[in-house]
Order: structure tokens, then C-alpha cells, then sequence
């Protein structure tokens, strides 16, 4: 079992074509790393997502922050005859549970309080398992990453509902929704975790366990 | 290319993106999909036609955008007012409650991301079907792969299911002609993205290098 990197090889994001690693002379600083392009596609290649593991952690932090924002704020208000009633994510899934519509209640409650949660979860028991060079299941690991990637963007439903609702209920004073500040620190929280998901490169989960084992 | 064993022939082989193992890809019938020996990962799909169904499914895809974006997709009444709402009329109304950023998000992941890559795609396959590669192509598919992620036209149309079964409790919800256009586009959208096959591009592109 061979990887790329093993081989001296860079394999391009984009085409997949296998690109030659250049041979770094010890003059060169090596802090200053030189950007290496595909000679099919000409976009920027690297063996690893450079500094992976710092920006996921600092996607997930901002996240984190921001999800108390996105909880505790209104996401928006429903205006019925004068009667201003502010929504948060959480009373927002409670009314349509009273309401009798559960399946709604579980497809929201699904995107925007238990997607998030467990995708930053997710994200950071994935890179303390780097930290701490864990063998244990890779290949499950890697599996987890890939549903975590691929979930994340669902999270958005939320933000859709309430610009549909805000576009549709618009009926002078009788009726009126507007967007709270809630949804926008939410909107941000999903962003945050889809590109800190794209930042993560589960290469070094694999890593962690090739170098161990050479030790 | 270096051949260091003599085992594995770099210009078939792959490196898996997720786990970096270096693998030969089989020979692949009609179908067909390799998969990472180590991680599971999807390397390499392969599909007769692929190129023209999905030049084809992308061209539908096109006029049917243009036909939701043409007329309501759900109406409201009440008090004898009617309210139309469509993926642009969403995105105003975020702009007009004053959250740009919301209406930026919107009219980015609804209508600008899903109509690029439409057009993207319909130009780069197009060129790839007449064997005429100009440089843009692998910048532009590029950016249209690296962006596929943020055009959320089939959250949307969730979306609004939920914001009409949320209304239908107040009031009455029609269903507007462009609805009918906007489903089908998320099908044509499905099909579209399990059709592309990127090595149908990529792989011109190699063979064009010395
Ligand atoms: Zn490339
Ligand atoms: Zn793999």
C-alpha cells in the first residue's frame, strides 16, 4: 500500500491527473511555500489542504460562537392583527409540533437543531482523533466525514422557509413576517460548517497511522 | 511518468482523495463505479453517453429555470390581496427587510450559483462534444465543480412545502404554473449531477498535453 505522497506524487483536487512533488533544495525556505500547479487543469495542487487542521478549528470556533446567537435570537416575527410574535428556531419546531403538523416538526427540528449540532461535533471528535494519531477505524472515520460533508448544506431549509415567508406574508398591517437577527447568526453558523467541513482533509486521519507505523 | 515498481501504471492509476492510497482503476463497463480498496471512497464512475444525456439534461434544465423564474410558484390570498412568491421575489423581500446578507445567500444559492453552472456546464460540454478546447474550459468547469456544493435549488423547493403547509393553517396556498416547471427542474438537476461525469472532461484535456 502506497500512497501519493509516498510515491513523490500530488494528486490534482479537480482532474485527478498524478503531478510529480518537486524536489525541495535545502536552500529554499520552506516556510515560504511555493504554489505548485496541475499541468492539465492549471489549478493550485498540494498533497495536503495547507494548515487544514487550524482552519477547521477556526471555522468550528466561529461556529460554535455563533450558534448561541442563532439559538437565543429571534429568527423572525410574525405580525397577526398587530400582534407581534417573535420566533427562535427552537419555538418555531414547538408550534408546529402544537400544531399538529409533526412531520414538519422532525424535518426542521432535523435541519436546523440536529444537523449542526452533530456536524460540529462530528467535526471536532475528527480532529482531536488527528491530534491524538487515533487507529482506531479509519475507515469508518473517513465514512463519518463524508455523510458530515455531504448533510451539512440541509441546514439552509430554515433561512429558505423564512425568506418565502417574508416575501408571501407581506399584507400592510394585517399581516407581516420579518427576518430576526436570529437567522442571520444561523445562515452564518451553516457557512461556517460547510466550509470548515471543505477544509478538513481526511487524507490526515490516514496519515496519522502511516507515520506511526514507520516510527 | 516514473514507474517506480513497475506494479502500477501512473496514467490509469488514481490517488484516492480522501486517503491518498495510490490504486489502479479497473477497466469499467457500462454502469459501473470504482471504489477506494482502503476507504470507500467513489473514484471513477463510467457511463455510456454520458457526455450528450447530460449536454441534453443540462439544456432542459436551463428552460425549465427560465419557465419557474417566469411565473408564481405558490400564491397567496387574503383580504383580497394576492401575494405571488418566486425564487426572485424571495430574494428581493430579504433585500427590502433589510438583511442583505440573507438576500445576497439567497440570490446567490438560488438563482446566480444554479444558473451559471447551467450555462457553464452547456458551454464546457458543447465544446468538449466539437473537440474545441479553449483555455477557459478547465478554469471555468474548475470553478463550476468547486461551486456545485452552494446551488440549493432542491432545499428550496423543501423549503417551500414547509413555508406552504406553515400558511395553509391561515390561509389559502395556490399552487402557481411555474411550480410544476420548478419540480421538474429538480429532477432534470438530479439526473444532471449523476450523468456528469467529469472525467468526460477532464480527459480531453490530458490527452490535449504533451
Ligand atoms: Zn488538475
Ligand atoms: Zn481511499
Amino acid at each position: 500500500m502506497t500512497t501519493a505522497r509516498e510515491a513523490g506524487l500530488i494528486s490534482c483536487h479537480f482532474c485527478h491527473n498524478l503531478n510529480r512533488m518537486p524536489v525541495i533544495e535545502e536552500t529554499v525556505e520552506h516556510d515560504k511555500e511555493q504554489e505548485m500547479l496541475c499541468y492539465v487543469c492549471n489549478s493550485v495542487i498540494h498533497s495536503r489542504i495547507p494548515s487544514s487542521l487550524n482552519k477547521t478549528w477556526a471555522l468550528v470556533i466561529a461556529a460554535l460562537i455563533l450558534y448561541i446567537p442563532a439559538n437565543t435570537q429571534a429568527i423572525m416575527t410574525v405580525q397577526l392583527w398587530g400582534d407581534g410574535r417573535p420566533d427562535t428556531i427552537m419555538s418555531g419546531v414547538l408550534s408546529l409540533l402544537h400544531g399538529g403538523m409533526w412531520p414538519l416538526a422532525l424535518l426542521i427540528f432535523l435541519a436546523s437543531v440536529f444537523v449542526p449540532v452533530a456536524k460540529l461535533a462530528t467535526l471536532i471528535y475528527l480532529l482531536l482523533s488527528i491530534k491524538f494519531r487515533s487507529h482506531w477505524r479509519p475507515k469508518e472515520r473517513t465514512q463519518l466525514y463524508r455523510i458530515t460533508e455531504f448533510i451539512g448544506r440541509w441546514s439552509m431549509i430554515d433561512i429558505f422557509v423564512i425568506g418565502i415567508l417574508v416575501a408571501l406574508v407581506q399584507f400592510g398591517n394585517t399581516a407581516t413576517v420579518t427576518p430576526g437577527i436570529g437567522a442571520l447568526s444561523f445562515a452564518a453558523v451553516v457557512i461556517c460548517t460547510m466550509v470548515a467541513a471543505h477544509s478538513f482533509d481526511p487524507r490526515l486521519m490516514w496519515d496519522a497511522i502511516e507515520e506511526s507505523a514507520h516510527e | 511518468m516514473r514507474d517506480d515498481n513497475g506494479v502500477l501504471d501512473y496514467r490509469s492509476a488514481r490517488a484516492c482523495h480522501e486517503c491518498d492510497l495510490l490504486q489502479q482503476i479497473p477497466e469499467l463497463k457500462h454502469g459501473d463505479a470504482a471504489h477506494c480498496i482502503r476507504c470507500g471512497a467513489t473514484l471513477k464512475r463510467f457511463h455510456k453517453n454520458s457526455l450528450d444525456t447530460s449536454l441534453a439534461f443540462a439544456i432542459t434544465g436551463l428552460i425549465l429555470f427560465l419557465v419557474a423564474n417566469l411565473f408564481p410558484l405558490v400564491s397567496l390570498e387574503a383580504l383580497g390581496v394576492s401575494q405571488h412568491g418566486n425564487l426572485i421575489s424571495a430574494t428581493w423581500a430579504l433585500f427590502d427587510a433589510r438583511m442583505p446578507f440573507l438576500g445576497v445567500l439567497m440570490l446567490f444559492t438560488t438563482i446566480l450559483f444554479p444558473l451559471f453552472s447551467l450555462l457553464g456546464t452547456i458551454y464546457v460540454l458543447t465544446s468538449i462534444r466539437m473537440s474545441h478546447l479553449p483555455p477557459i474550459i478547465a478554469p471555468l468547469f474548475r470553478f463550476l465543480r468547486s461551486t456545485e456544493a452552494w446551488g440549493m435549488l432542491e432545499i428550496f423547493l423543501l423549503a417551500l412545502i414547509v413555508a406552504s403547509v406553515k400558511l395553509m393553517d391561515i390561509t389559502d396556498v395556490h399552487i402557481g404554473i411555474s411550480l410544476y416547471a420548478f419540480v421538474l427542474l429538480i429532477v432534470t438537476l438530479t439526473i444532471l449531477s449523476l450523468t456528469l461525469n467529469p472525467d468526460d472532461v477532464w480527459d480531453p484535456l490530458k490527452k490535449k498535453e504533451p
